[in-house]
């Protein structure tokens, strides 16, 4: 198990996700919702233009921390907000979104990690904690 | 038919479990492009966001409660969160129970908030997923 002190910063992680990344989650986690694939169905919401699945995000998020743990299975709280969409467009460039972490409560053997993600100039992810356990 | 405060404490419970198998693990791994060594091989426990994927069949039934007049394309999800009794391993039969627990209005938009229970078929609790979406009724 780890140990943490408040401050502490994890490494960032910079993922890009492209029309084939939402594509492949869409299949393997079941959500076929066309926003996520058809810029026609997303404009149709005015969206401007296929947006990844805020799970997908999340799921990419808690790996600046699950990256660092010795074991995953010692996060025991995770929640975000989607505040803003990602939208992906459909070139070879993508979305990149950075992500980084901060320890910000140490106690009673478990380490408040606040989350950030940021797409362009903009956080897409809002009061993003996780808690995971510590020596 | 259509959602207010009245229908908080419905409940509903997934027609069928969810057996958790590696192989899935595994593809749902590398759908979020996580190498993790942990997610694969023959003691395999799922990634965190997996769960939610355990809740699915409990919103469908939300969903199809005609009561509540709820549409899956009109559904923006806006918040979440999970709390880890134990990680999620291959061979686990999940059952999901989801509950709504607020449910507040702001013209056409109803922001509803449901917990999802997750437990093995056995009854031992793994863990549970709160989940805020946002349903737009205008134009509707």
């Amino acid at each position: 198990m780890k140990t943490v002190e408040a401050g502490f910063e994890l490494p960032p992680l910079t993922v890009t996700f492209r029309r084939e990344d939402l594509v492949r989650y869409a299949g393997a986690s079941g959500d076929f919702n066309p926003i996520h694939w058809s810029d026609r169905m997303a404009g149709a919401l005015g969206l401007p233009g296929v947006i990844a699945h805020g799970m997908l995000t999340m799921a990419t998020a808690v790996r600046v921390v699950t990256d660092w743990l010795d074991d995953p299975a010692d996060l025991v709280e995770y929640g975000v907000r989607f505040t803003k969409p990602v939208v992906v467009p459909d070139d070879d460039k993508g979305a990149s979104v950075t992500f980084s972490a901060k320890a910000d409560k140490v106690a009673d053997g478990l380490a408040e990690f606040d989350i950030t993600a940021i797409a362009g100039d903009e956080k897409v992810l809002g009061r993003a904690r996780a808690v995971v356990r510590v020596s | 038919m259509t959602i207010d405060a009245t229908m908080v404490g419905r409940s509903y419970a997934a027609a069928e479990s969810y057996q958790v198998g590696r192989e899935k693990i595994r593809e749902f791994a590398d759908a979020i492009g996580d190498p993790n060594p942990a997610y694969r091989g023959a003691d395999a426990v799922a990634p965190p966001t997996f769960a939610f994927m355990l809740g699915s069949r409990a919103l469908e039934q939300l969903l199809s409660d005609e009561e509540l007049g709820l549409r899956l394309d009109r559904i923006v999800h806006g918040a979440q969160k999970f709390s880890y009794t134990r990680p999620i391993k291959a061979g686990d039969d999940i059952a999901a129970t989801a509950t709504i627990t607020t449910v507040r209005k702001a013209g056409d938009v109803e922001v509803i908030m449901y917990e999802t229970a997750l437990t093995t078929v056995d009854g031992e609790p793994i863990a549970t997923s709160t989940s805020t979406i946002s349903h737009n009724r205008a134009g509707a």
